[in-house]
């Protein structure tokens, strides 16, 4: 797994490569990274999950600390290109409900009030 | 003077005023100058008059203008719905101009007996105390019209916390005024008639008209941009609508008490000066040149009071401590006439009488137009606009003078029922003292009412600007049900062996619903399982059709029970797990069905044995199994393997799962490595967050202790463990003291870093980098202020603070300031308030008192 960041305006993208799993997580992990952009003062963060595939309970729970972390510092974790499989298991897990999910990146990234 | 050079000028004079602010707060000071110096004229000769005439007229001059306020207050109120706000001031400040001259005339034709109107002459000497008695009624409205009209712009133009900063300010405007125009009653009656005063009044009103319209036209200019305008004059209100309006809203209802209150106690302390005042058995000219030379000498104390007192009585105590002093000064002050002979002796004055009457109605006056005045109109800050404007008008007038009404009935069947024409003086005085008293008490009680609701009103502009992620992920999301799915799907593509096992740990759950099976495409699958091949070391392939029918089959959970309790299957899995585990090359997937398996077994020794070693394995996925069959076990001998799983960033999170899982008993275990400062560092980060999941005050308890500790390398996942404590669990007790003093401590040396980030930057703010990392300091600071105060205030003002409107940002600092002690406020304001870089260091300096923390 591969996690590349650029700026976009106000907005931090996350790039993600490969599947989303503890035996893939890099070091330091997504939530980590996530974590030292909040803590440099951004506040909007977009996770682009176009090259992901899967995501294992590790991952979902990586997601869920970055989601945490970001909204209690008043900012917006997002996601964006996600497949339709991945879409499932986040309709079947009810994290749908949490994770605020587009299926296009350039909406997501309009969502947070950028043009 | 431009605006740079004017926030400078009044900066030097310790006016805590903003840049945008200036020229408002200065044409508001100018305003409140001219309104008390005039009033001050008028009020000395309209007291000199009623004390003049005999005293069983005295209840009947604020009876008559009660009864009669009613007429006024619906005129005004009228004109104030009808006209531009400007036009309305004024107009009236005109109109004012013109019935002063109107009674100097009056006066004048009585005083000099002018025969040039023979019958306007014996009208105005048969009917003096008509005129007396219009006069004051024209006073009262007079006063209490212009001095609503200003605090009126001042509620338009300033927000609560503005104001608070600068109502000192403006109030001493009117201190100056009043000494002002006190000092003229005192000079000008010994070089003519008092009357002649009068005529000095006209000539400041017509300046104030240019006053008014400076403050009309700042006033647009501030609000150019703001987020909301006030209520444009002419949107009609009527008297009776105000009066609803107050009538059905219980903060104005108490506000309103408060003011009567105030009223009252005021005027039966008056009443009792002006016994003492008329047993001098003065003239007209020494009496006005008392009283004026007694107001003028009040004024100057009470702005002395207001500029050493006021502002830091209200800052260190805040609102209910300054509201509150007054009735308690008075009710000490009214004291020594139940016991001590000082008003006359036999009906000769004393002076010791005079000094104490000098002495209350003083102290009263000084209350009156310093903190009690510049707090009342504090309260009604907070109130939304469109109810402002109807209440105040009504409550400031009406009330005011209702307030008088009652009093004077008061007086009036006191005059009667006890006979207070043949009583002392001291006996009279007395009397109403009891009654001061009363009332005084009955004011206090309302101010400790009125603070609460004060706080409810501030807040009710106030909302969350976002949910709390915790909680909202636990309102939505089954995270332990989320991982057993991800897990299930995921083994299907592992093992067939793993993914019948994780199926069935969702049947046993009862988590297997119809739903989930259709959407992870189990219904109708077949699925091809190696027969645990790699826990049996069986070769072969098995098709199995139908799973879904055979695995939610009761029958089928009954079975597996029964062979699991199987004594024979005990031994020979025992056996088979604990060679896997040992062999060194037994695959990934091998051990982590294994550890699966473990968890679904009884906890025999050997089952225990073989989860410690694979809480030791390398693999991050067999481990992820380990932990959740630990997690089923909860064995005591596990729980020192998974602490040390904490130092691991991947495998932390189920750790901290499976500990919060234990619940309670590990406590003494997690308390000890937290305190252990030999431990690794990571692992005594993670242990905060376990603690705060148990949720109960042994571990609320460990984790102040530790943050009292004063390690700064736990002291951030301890703050926001310590605030997930108080967000889940509020019944839970803090000791308020403790807390205060680590918050107070992580303040200081907020402070200190954000004077040495402006040191280093040669007087710049901080760059965006350091002033991120000084934002996620004043958060945490937040976090631990959640178990000193109330915690969705707290929230709420942090909140708004960081995402809300010039308005909401005002109320937010306002509750803070009500809800927070002084040492704590005096390091965060200049943190949390918009402020220049300079002006920030200041203050900051100031509050660490020269000694900065490390």
């Amino acid at each position: 797994m591969d996690i590349k960041s650029r700026d976009h305006q106000s907005v931090v993208v996350f790039d993600i490569d490969g599947e989303i799993t503890i035996s893939t997580m890099p070091q330091p992990t997504l939530h980590q990274v996530i974590k030292d952009e909040l803590e440099r003062g951004k506040r909007d963060i977009l996770l682009d999950l176009k090259k992901v595939d899967f995501i294992d309970s590790f991952g979902i729970g990586e997601l869920l600390a970055s989601y945490v972390s970001t909204q209690n510092l008043g900012g917006k974790l997002k996601l964006c290109s996600v497949s339709k499989k991945l879409f499932l298991l986040f309709q079947i897990t009810r994290l749908v409900t949490v994770l605020e999910i587009y299926e296009d990146c350039d909406r997501a990234l309009k969502s947070f009030g950028t043009p | 003077m431009d605006d740079g050079r004017l926030h400078a000028f009044l900066r030097r004079l310790g006016i805590d005023v903003r840049p945008d602010e200036s020229r408002a707060a200065s044409f508001l000071f100018l305003h409140f100058f001219l309104i008390t110096l005039t009033f001050s004229i008028v009020k000395t000769v309209k007291e000199s008059l009623q004390i003049g005439v005999n005293e069983r007229w005295w209840g009947g001059f604020d009876l008559g203008t009660a009864v009669l306020i009613g007429f006024a207050v619906a005129i005004n109120t009228r004109l104030l719905n009808r006209l531009p706000r400007r036009k309305y001031s004024s107009l009236t400040l005109g109109f004012s101009a013109g019935c002063l001259v109107l009674f100097w005339y009056a006066f004048d034709l009585y005083h000099r007996r002018i025969y040039a109107f023979p019958s306007l002459l014996v009208f105005v000497q048969s009917h003096l105390n008509l005129f007396i008695f219009a006069f004051s009624f024209w006073s009262d409205i007079f006063i209490a019209m212009t001095i609503t009209q200003f605090w009126i712009a001042v509620n338009d133009i300033f927000h609560p916390h503005q104001a608070k900063r600068l109502v000192g300010f403006l109030v001493t405007g009117g201190l100056l005024g009043g000494i002002g125009g006190s000092a003229l009653a005192w000079v000008l009656p010994k070089l003519a008639a008092p009357h002649h005063l009068l005529l000095v009044c006209p000539a400041v009103l017509l300046l104030m008209i240019a006053v008014v319209g400076l403050v009309h036209g700042e006033g647009e200019r501030l609000r150019e941009g703001a987020e909301a305008a006030p209520r444009p004059a002419g949107s009609g209100v009527g008297f009776l609508e105000s009066l609803r309006t107050v009538g059905g809203d219980r903060y104005l209802r108490i506000l309103a008490g408060v003011l009567g209150s105030a009223v009252l106690v005021g005027q039966l302390i008056n009443f009792q000066f002006k016994f003492v005042v008329k047993a001098q058995g003065w003239d007209d000219a020494t009496r006005t040149s008392s009283l004026a030379m007694f107001f003028s000498g009040v004024l100057v104390v009470s702005t002395l009071f207001h500029l050493l007192a006021t502002g830091r009585v209200l800052k260190r105590f805040g609102i209910r401590v300054a509201l509150l002093v007054a009735p308690a000064v008075l009710v000490l002050g009214t004291a020594p006439v139940f016991f001590l002979t000082i008003v006359t002796a036999a009906a000769v004055p004393t002076l010791a009488g005079l000094l104490w009457a000098f002495l209350l109605r003083g102290t009263d006056k000084l209350f009156d137009t310093t903190m009690s005045q510049s707090v009342r109109e504090l309260l009604y800050l907070p109130i939304p606009a469109e109810i402002k404007y109807k209440a105040k008008v009504l409550i400031d007038m009406s009330v005011n003078k209702f307030a008088l009404g009652f009093g004077a009935v008061l007086y009036w069947v006191l005059y009667r029922a006890l006979s207070f024409a043949m009583r002392t003086p001291e006996e009279r005085v007395r009397v109403l003292g009891l009654f001061v008293v009363a009332f005084a008490l009955l004011w206090m009680g309302l101010i400790w009412i009125i603070h609460e609701h004060y706080l409810e009103k501030v807040k009710a502009d106030l909302a969350l600007k976002w949910q709390d992620g915790h909680k909202v992920v636990a309102a939505n999301v089954d995270i332990g049900l989320t991982r057993r799915i991800v897990d299930t799907i995921q083994s299907r593509e592992r093992s067939a062996t793993l993914y019948v096992m994780n199926l069935y740990g969702l049947v046993q759950k009862e988590k297997l619903t119809a739903e989930l099976m259709e959407a992870i495409g189990l219904k109708g699958e077949e699925i091809k399982a190696r027969s645990m091949d790699a826990l049996l070391g069986i070769d072969g392939e098995t098709s199995f059709q139908g799973i879904e029918d055979i695995i939610t089959d009761k029958d089928f959970d009954s079975a597996v029970r029964e062979v699991m309790a199987l004594p024979v299957y005990k031994d020979l899995m025992d056996k088979q797990i604990g060679d896997l585990v040992a062999r060194k090359s037994a695959s990934e997937v091998a051990r982590m069905e294994a550890a699966k398996a473990l968890g679904l077994m009884e906890p025999t020794p050997a089952v225990i044995r073989e989860l410690g070693r694979l809480l030791r394995d390398p693999s991050l996925e067999v481990l992820n199994y380990a932990l959740n069959s630990v997690a089923v076990h909860l064995r005591k001998e596990h729980v020192p393997l998974i602490v040390d799983l904490l130092g691991n960033p991947m495998s932390r999170q189920l750790a901290q799962d499976t500990l919060a899982a234990y619940g309670p008993r590990v406590e003494d275990v997690l308390k000890k490595r937290l305190q252990d400062r030999g431990a690794p560092p990571d692992v005594r980060r993670a242990i905060p967050e376990v603690l705060a999941r148990f949720g109960n005050q042994k571990a609320a308890d460990a984790l102040v202790a530790e943050l009292e500790a004063g390690d700064e390398l736990l002291e951030a996942h301890l703050i926001e463990a310590l605030y997930k404590v108080r967000s889940n669990h509020p019944q839970l007790r803090f000791k308020k003291r403790r807390i205060a003093a680590a918050a107070l401590y992580l303040a200081r040396r907020h402070a200190a870093d954000y004077l040495d980030a402006v040191e280093a930057g040669a007087g710049r703010e901080p760059g965006p980098e350091r002033q991120a990392a000084i934002d996620l300091r004043t958060k945490l600071l937040f976090d631990l202020l959640t178990l000193v105060a109330p915690a969705e205030d707290v929230v709420k003002a942090y909140q708004n603070i960081l995402r809300g409107t010039k308005k909401s940002v005002d109320y937010s600092l306002e509750l803070l300031d009500n809800i927070l002690g002084a040492d704590l406020k005096e390091l965060l304001f200049p943190l949390i308030e918009s402020l220049p870089p300079e002006e920030r260091c200041r203050r900051l300096r100031r509050s660490l008192r020269g000694r900065r923390p490390r």
